[in-house]
């Protein structure tokens, strides 16, 4: 008797003891926020260093998220990798740009480059591009350092270049790692074949490079008139590649990446950032990751590679006339146009193009940011919910009238009328993602109390010039708030506030430690959704410091 | 044994006290927090594995693509009206852009094809294709009503062996025009048709099929040139063909030479951004030497998938034809879908200046096409004539 039941009460005993001690643990798992919160950077505790190339089929991922609608079939809850105060913090995807501070006209023209272009000499080709539609090969320059070239089309001068120069400097301002991109003019006569090079012709056996190859890739290239190619030569990244990164799940290999793809705000905030710019080639052969290593550690880096395909340009045309307005393929518009006999008309069959060939297929007044789709569903995409966008949105607002002409300016295009188009309808569709986003949800942002117990905030869709202030004002509620149990207790009734800062009521917590919670409701009846709240918490530090910000459930 | 027992729960629980006191220490922070995921995830690392339908797609690029060389399926046709084909062949490069093959194909009408080919592509600057092959074909059951607008709906039908071999050049001066020569030896065995319909010879004389009886064989001399500013003949939805081909049947017993002309004009006409495009098919095919005896398998015909599709195959022949066809296509799906709604009327005459748009014959119908951006896979058209209805299953373009 006592040899079987000894043992199993003393052992469901101990448990109970460990179940209770956790429990009463005040770092337990009921606690809301951290003593870290909010993080500023995401943590990558592990060594990726094991994280081994691969190969995501470009085939496979297009009929994938054509047909199969991969990724979590829950419905798309808040992101993930925000932090306590709905930013997203700093991490080898997203680095805080545009919004999050002051970035200069110089900063935001020199974007991501570091350095200088490729070295003047003799440049080596070392095999053609491998990837992506557009003429190019990968050379090394006079120094040895490696660089990817792509020409414009043939025919199509100035407009694959332009685009990517100009994208670059906006994704880089948004906050993605950008590949340096630098504009070069290239002459044959500068180019030779490296010992190694080698190319695989349609036979499908590989052989050493020829001249001929190169004069093959450059046919398809657009030819100046004084006989050089432009181009742009992208440094290669550094670390080691490792092939692109999918728009839904986690990379297996990587213990970093515990946050599925398409619960990343940045990546669901490409909907945004994709509709004002169209870039609407958003597939995982134009994304990249590279082993970066540091002290030995190593993470993993990852790159919107490719933004080329952006405004009204593709790498070797301009955009089809429905790039931006649908995907490659939908099953309710082919059905709806086959029983009308194609009677179901979409808006981009009669949206007017202004004819700048530099600048391909970009316009606004048929723009809508709600309704705007790359070609391909994306998983991030479809799972981006009203607080994403807005997060996005505002970094949109971010970028002024002169820091979206500094950026067209990085382009080089030698018409000054594309460049004036382009300037103008980026800054047409960033109105547009404005009032579209901006006032989807309530839009109250920069929330602070300061120590004299005054409540100050702003509102992003006035400010942004896309509403007016509201005219029921603001409503605020006040609450102790317990951090280890989540219990609140009002501090008084709600009060109205006209304006953008109120006293905060006396019966405030005076003891270190100790957490406030706001909400705050506008009060617009033509918009009802600023009547949700948004909440704020704060801690008792010296001050008060925001410690969390919940826009959506 | 109680104490041990014992010893081992306590050491047990002491470990798991001191791990999950750990644990609790270690998410004192968001940190910590996410760290302990990260940890989590570090102890069940794999390498990624592709799924099955990712496997099985790359394994297809890569023997179809990637390294062409080998065997291959082959959808194709021996010859019109020879039904559901398949085959296959055998592909080796012996350049970068040349290779040679042998194939075969067998229809469910018994209709049978090998060939030897090689195909050399892009020379002088991407702008001349050259080609050469050499093989033998068995159409078994080719029907024949007979001569002029007036033959008879009831057919009979012939077997025609023909061996072959020859070559061409496509040349392509500039990117829009087109221009080709080419020259073969054709050697033609007609026997009896194997088909359900009567045996040509048991209907026909040669006063009413010319040649019959009798077994040409031609060197063969067609020269091409035109302007083609289509995508692709396989698939286009702008773009126009305007081409001339002349053809010259040289008989090795010059009883049955002959010269004939074809004339094309395929235009495609996009509306409202290519949501509709009308599509015109014009082809005037003529005999030039009214005195030149064409043998009956050689005469232009209409009837069936690609000419007048209400209509059988090879429904007319004489010695000239001329066919218009035109479709209104709406396109459902850019990616691959096409629909159409499609005219086609044509006659045959016995000399060119015969044709007039009187007694022509005609039909109408709707069609499905799923395609890719430079081919159409599958063609289904359903057609209605005078003669019934008439379902067409093809692997190419109507025009």
């Amino acid at each position: 008797m006592i040899r079987t039941s000894a043992p199993s009460a003393l052992y469901a005993l101990c448990v109970l003891g460990a179940v209770a001690l956790l429990t009463a643990t005040p770092a337990g798992n009921g606690r809301k926020f951290y003593d870290d919160d909010p993080l500023a950077r995401e943590p990558e505790t592990e060594n990726a260093a094991g994280v081994k190339p691969w190969d995501i089929d470009l085939f496979y991922d297009l009929a994938e998220n054509l047909f199969a609608h991969p990724g979590d079939p829950a419905p798309a809850g808040r992101a993930r990798n925000v932090n306590t105060i709905d930013e997203v913090p700093d991490s080898n995807w997203f680095t805080n740009r545009v919004l999050a501070r002051p970035l200069s006209i110089d900063e935001l023209s020199r974007g991501p480059l570091t350095g200088s272009g490729p070295a003047p000499g003799t440049w080596s080709v070392v095999r053609p591009k491998q990837a992506g539609a557009a003429p190019g090969f990968t050379m090394r320059d006079a120094t040895g350092e490696l660089w990817f070239v792509s020409f414009d089309a043939n025919g199509f001068p100035e407009a694959a270049t332009g685009a990517i120069l100009v994208a670059n400097k906006i994704f880089w301002g948004l906050g993605y790692w950008q590949l340096e991109n630098f504009l070069v003019t290239i002459r044959v006569d500068q180019l030779a074949i490296a010992d190694s090079a080698k190319v695989r012709p349609p036979s499908g056996t590989e052989r050493p490079m020829k001249m001929k190859d190169i004069q093959d890739v450059l046919k398809r290239a657009h030819r100046g008139a004084d006989g050089t190619y432009r181009a742009i030569a992208a440094r290669a990244v550094p670390g080691t590649p490792l092939g692109g990164f999918r728009y839904y799940g986690t990379r297996p290999d990587d213990p970093n990446d515990v946050v599925p793809h398409e619960h990343r705000r940045e990546l669901r905030a490409l909907k945004v950032f994709g509709a004002w710019t169209n870039l609407t080639d958003m597939k995982a052969g134009n994304t990249l990751d590279a082993l970066v290593t540091a002290d030995g550690r190593g993470t993993v880096r990852h790159y919107l590679q490719d933004v080329g395909s952006t405004f009204g340009t593709g790498a070797n045309a301009p955009h089809e006339y429905d790039d931006g307005f649908e995907f490659l393929y939908d099953g309710g518009l082919t059905m709806k146009r086959l029983v009308t006999f194609g009677f179901f008309l979409q808006p981009w069959q009669t949206a007017a193009y202004a004819d700048v060939p530099a600048i391909g297929r970009f316009e606004s007044t048929v723009f809508d940011p709600l309704t705007w789709k790359p070609r391909v569903p994306t998983a991030a995409f479809l799972r981006a919910r009203d607080d994403d966008s807005f997060w996005a949105a505002r970094r949109v607002m971010a970028f002024s009238d002169e820091m979206i002409r500094a950026a067209v300016k990085t382009g080089q295009y030698s018409d000054p009328q594309a460049a004036q188009h382009l300037g103008d309808m980026l800054i047409a569709r960033r109105n547009k993602i404005g009032r579209a986003y901006l006032n989807a949800i309530n839009p109250v942002v920069n929330v602070t109390l300061d120590e004299t117990g005054t409540l100050a905030f702003e509102n992003a869709a006035v400010s942004a010039g896309v509403a007016a202030a509201p005219g029921g004002g603001y409503v605020i509620q006040w609450a102790r708030y317990d951090n280890n149990t989540g219990a609140t207790t009002p501090i008084g009734a709600s009060t109205a506030a006209a304006t953008l800062a109120t006293p905060a009521p006396a019966a405030l917590p005076s003891e270190r430690g100790a957490y406030v919670k706001v909400e705050i409701r506008a009060v617009q009846p033509p918009n009802p959704s600023w009547g949700a709240p948004v909440t704020a918490y704060f801690k008792r530090t010296g001050g008060w410091t925001l410690v969390g910000l919940e826009r959506m459930p | 044994m109680l104490r041990i027992r014992v010893g081992l729960v306590l050491s047990s629980t002491v470990f798991l006290l001191v791990a999950l006191s750990g644990f609790a220490a270690a998410q004192d922070s968001r940190a910590a927090v996410i760290g302990a995921e990260q940890a989590e995830k570090a102890r069940t690392l794999a390498p990624y594995v592709p799924n099955a339908a990712e496997r099985i797609m790359v394994t297809l690029q890569r023997e179809v693509l990637q390294d062409p060389s080998g065997m291959y399926p082959l959808f194709a046709s021996v010859y019109s009206g020879g039904g559901f084909t398949l085959g296959g062949g055998y592909r080796r490069f012996y350049g970068d852009r040349t290779h040679a093959d042998v194939k075969g194909l067998y229809s469910i009408k018994s209709y049978k094809q090998v060939e030897l080919s090689t195909d050399s592509w892009g020379h002088a600057n991407g702008r001349l294709d050259l080609h050469a092959r050499a093989g033998w074909r068995d159409a078994t059951q080719v029907a024949f009503h007979g001569l002029s607008m007036a033959a008879p709906e009831d057919e009979t039908n012939f077997r025609m062996k023909q061996a072959y071999v020859g070559g061409d050049v496509t040349a392509h001066p500039t990117p829009w025009t087109v221009a080709g020569l080419g020259l073969s030896f054709e050697d033609f065995n007609l026997e009896s048709g194997t088909g359900a319909s009567p045996s040509i010879e048991t209907a026909h004389t040669p006063a009413t099929a010319p040649g019959l009886g009798d077994n040409p064989a031609y060197l063969h001399l067609a020269a091409a040139g035109g302007i083609d500013t289509r995508a692709s003949p396989g698939y286009a939805r702008s773009g126009a063909l305007y081409g001339l081909t002349y053809h010259n049947y040289t008989d090795r017993n010059d009883t049955y030479s002959f010269d004939r002309l074809d004339a094309e004009i395929v235009q495609h006409i996009p509306i409202l951004r290519e949501n509709w495009v009308v599509s015109l098919h014009g082809l005037v095919q003529t005999t030039l030497n009214d005195d030149d005896t064409v043998p009956y398998f050689l005469l232009p015909s209409l009837g069936g998938g690609s000419t007048l599709r209400g209509f059988s195959g090879w429904r007319f022949r004489d010695r000239t034809s001329l066919l218009m066809s035109g479709e209104f296509r709406w396109i459902p799906s850019r990616l691959a879908l096409d629909m159409a709604l499609f005219y086609d009327t044509g006659k045959v005459t016995p000399r060119l200046h015969d044709l007039s748009f009187k007694g022509l014959a005609s039909d109408f119908g709707i069609g499905i096409r799923f395609h890719g951006p430079l081919a159409t896979p599958l063609r289904i058209d359903l057609a209605r004539s005078r003669e019934g209805m008439h379902l067409v299953f093809s692997g190419g373009a109507a025009f």
